[in-house]
């Protein structure tokens, strides 16, 4: 197997203090490897989004370790870690977070600008990434006046532009319909199989968490099921009801003693259902 | 990010709310009109000072008069004061003290000082022309300010000679326009002498005056010889010898600028005071510039409001912007490039405001100027009362441009200490 590009050494989060103390991540140790695929699993509150921020160098951790490429990250100084995010990271939020009063160009080339790319460089390699998603002949329209579709290859565009090694995405399906959430899935598995993109994933979709090499399965702030089933992945090159099934018995047949269950449940519902969001606040 | 970049885009984020930007830079339009306009006001005038002090030409005098005696210039508290009876004799009218021929000698004797001319305090009733026609003279200059008077016409008076100049506005009582006309002719001037008998002189005028804004040339002014005739007359009438006595006296030195400080040490230890040209003029300059900052400080005040005006605009939008601004914290932009692209769109206020009130303060002043000085006030020879001062309008610039800054720090110090983590969580 090839070398880790992401480590952590019991990672531990704890937001707030006194009464409203609340730990989100309670000491996680576990390594990405270049070119892996990893999909973070989890009921809402779970803590996958702090972990992914962590990983992605957004956020500190309260104590433990997050290396890169063997080195702790704590050592660098925070113009560092920015220039790092900025040049090895690729980022798509759950929500778009387009400038809507930007072209779609523009707002594909904003992490350029801040690397302090040369303007007709911008503008040469935005177009490139705009053309490999398609949405080449959408540069000049306004980011508003997109579909969600669009607008999430919009997204992945920028994430793409800095030619990144690591691509991380929070719930990159959430937003978007069933179809349109396929499309996004295939553009995703279809950069980390041609280029080797290590792709970290924090997903409530069985779908698209079974086409990952790796599931790791979150539950109050620990990784209770790290599965690398290799069924999985086979099935995860089908799409559709089949490996979702698949998955769900993967995940009933880890090697943890006492397997929660994969956040399985259709989109709509999923919130709603596990009663979560009310337990956010509790200490 | 690049700086070309940090300028673009600061200057397209200040596009963004048009009105919010247009109504802030209206309040620094206002204080940059107001600055520019006060400041190029006082330099103006102060350059037309200036243009009347080397009109001067001859900066070699020094005035003298007698030193200011606090304990005679005082109230004395109704105790009884010794009598002097030199002293007494040298009180002139309203208990002004004046010069006595005795102070004059003493004058002479300094060192450095090579000539003195002692100026006669002269009150004639009338001037009358060839024709017969009377005018009542108010006053009439001291022949000492020749030096320094503007000529409409003709030359300004030899000083050996019984002649003398008269103001422009005074071509009216010769029944002409033309002031060449005026040259020449023969007036009369009636005074009274000490037995109040009416005495007349008679003089040739040589000149006609401009009027300077300090009062110079703007009534008849007679030769030194034709002054001390005057003052004979007005003095005469009397079997007794009158003491004479001068309001002041007018010194020429030798080098003045090495000798300036020697003479007036001199000066004063005889109870004397000397005043070069520069010292009273100094003393004009000095109000003016008084004036101009008052009036600057009012800029300043209306540019004060204008910073808060920017520090509001600004925290508007870094509030509007979390997002944005996560998202490019997120996406690897350091805190400094954020701080800086946000102080960078309050310069960006600040030099739109400024470029827009300068620019009006300029051309209102020029137009304003132009106007006033070729129609009220083109009486006034030489005047100007607005001048362009490029380093006061970099200043001014410049000073904009930083109070602007300085109103940016802490918005643009809060959008960089903004989380992205916070800034992107919630919709
Ligand atoms: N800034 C914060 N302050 C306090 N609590 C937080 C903060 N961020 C997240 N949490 C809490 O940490 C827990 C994990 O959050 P998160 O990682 O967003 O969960 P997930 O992404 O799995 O839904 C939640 O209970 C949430 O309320
Ligand atoms: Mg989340």
């Amino acid at each position: 197997m090839s070398a880790p590009v992401l480590e952590t050494e019991n990672l531990v989060k704890v937001y707030g203090r006194g009464q409203s103390r609340f730990d989100a991540l309670k000491g996680l140790t576990f390594e990405i490897h270049e070119g892996e695929s990893v999909a973070i699993v989890g009921k809402s509150g779970s803590g996958k989004s702090t972990l992914m921020h962590l990983l992605a160098l957004l956020d500190e951790p309260t104590s433990g370790v997050v290396a890169m490429d063997g080195r702790p990250v704590s050592q660098l100084k925070p113009a560092q870690v920015s220039a790092l995010r900025n040049d090895t990271f690729g980022f798509v939020f759950q929500q778009f977070f387009l400038n809507a009063n930007q072209t779609v160009l523009e707002n594909v080339i904003l992490p350029l600008k801040i690397a302090g790319v040369s303007a007709s460089e911008r503008k040469r390699r935005g177009m490139e990434v705009l053309e490999q998603l398609e949405m080449a002949d959408k540069a000049k329209n306004k980011a508003n006046d997109l579909s969600g579709g669009q607008k999430q290859r919009v997204c992945i565009a920028r994430a793409l532009i800095n030619q990144p090694t690591v691509l991380f995405a929070d719930e990159p399906t959430g937003n978007l319909d069933t179809a349109t959430g396929e499309v996004v899935e295939d553009i995703l598995f279809g950069l980390h199989r041609d280029r080797g993109i290590t792709l970290v994933v924090v997903t409530h979709d069985d779908d698209l968490a079974s086409r990952c090499d790796r599931r790791l399965l979150m539950q109050d702030g620990l990784i209770v099921v790290d599965d690398r089933g290799e069924t999985a992945k086979a099935a995860g090159a089908g799409v559709g009801q089949a490996s979702r099934e698949g998955s769900r018995q993967v995940g009933g047949h880890g090697k943890h003693a006492a397997p929660a269950p994969l956040d399985g449940q259709p989109a709509t519902g999923r919130d709603a259902g596990t009663g979560t969001e009310t337990g956010e606040g509790q200490a | 990010m690049r700086n070309v970049d940090v300028v673009r885009t600061a200057l397209g984020n200040t596009m963004r709310s048009k009105t919010r930007t247009f109504l802030t830079v209206i309040a620094i339009v206002i204080g940059a009109f107001t600055l520019t306009l006060t400041s190029g006001l006082g330099a103006g005038i102060n350059k037309y000072v200036d243009s009347m002090v080397a009109g001067f030409g001859q900066t070699n005098q020094i005035y003298v008069m007698p030193g200011m005696d606090p304990s005679q210039q005082m109230p004395t508290n109704g105790e009884p004061q010794e009598y002097d009876p030199e002293e007494a004799a040298a009180t002139g009218e309203f208990g002004m003290q004046m010069l006595t021929e005795d102070d004059i000698a003493t004058i002479e004797g300094i060192d450095g000082i090579t000539d003195v001319e002692p100026i006669v305090f002269v009150t004639a009733d009338y001037l009358g022309t060839a024709d017969g026609d009377q005018f009542v003279l108010q006053s009439l200059g001291f022949p000492s300010d020749a030096a320094g008077m503007e000529m409409e016409a003709g030359t300004t008076p030899d000083p050996q000679a019984m002649e003398l100049t008269v103001p422009e506005t005074w071509l009216s009582a010769f029944g002409t326009e033309d002031p060449n006309e005026v040259l020449g002719e023969t007036v009369t001037i009636g005074l009274k002498d000490m037995a109040q008998q009416e005495q007349t002189v008679e003089a040739e005028i040589v000149g006609v005056s401009q009027q300077a804004i300090s009062g110079v040339g703007g009534s008849p002014m007679p030769s030194s010889a034709l002054n001390e005739e005057l003052n004979d007359v007005q003095t005469s009438g009397l079997d007794v010898e009158q003491p004479k006595n001068y309001v002041q006296a007018v010194a020429t030195v030798e080098n003045l600028e090495a000798n300036e400080t020697a003479i007036k040490q001199a000066l004063s230890d005889e109870g004397l005071m000397g005043l070069t040209l520069e010292d009273q003029l100094g003393v004009l300059t000095g109000i003016i510039d008084t004036v101009t900052w008052v009036l600057n400080g009012f800029a300043l005040i209306a540019l004060l409001a204008a910073s808060f005006g920017i520090v509001n605009t600004l925290l508007m939008s870094v509030q509007e912007r979390t997002r944005e601004i996560g998202l490019m914290k997120a996406l690897g932009m350091g805190r400094g490039k954020v701080f800086g692209l946000f102080s960078t769109e309050a310069v960006m206020l600040g030099v739109m405001g400024s470029v827009i009130g300068v620019g009006l303060g300029v051309l209102v002043g020029v137009i304003g100027n132009a106007a006033l000085v070729n129609g009220p006030l083109s009486g006034v020879a030489g005047l100007s009362l607005y001048a362009v001062d490029p380093v006061s309008i970099l200043l001014i610039v410049a000073l904009i441009l930083a109070i602007a800054f300085l109103a940016g720090t802490m918005p643009a110090a809060r959008a960089a200490k903004k989380d992205p983590i916070e800034a992107l969580r919630y919709e």
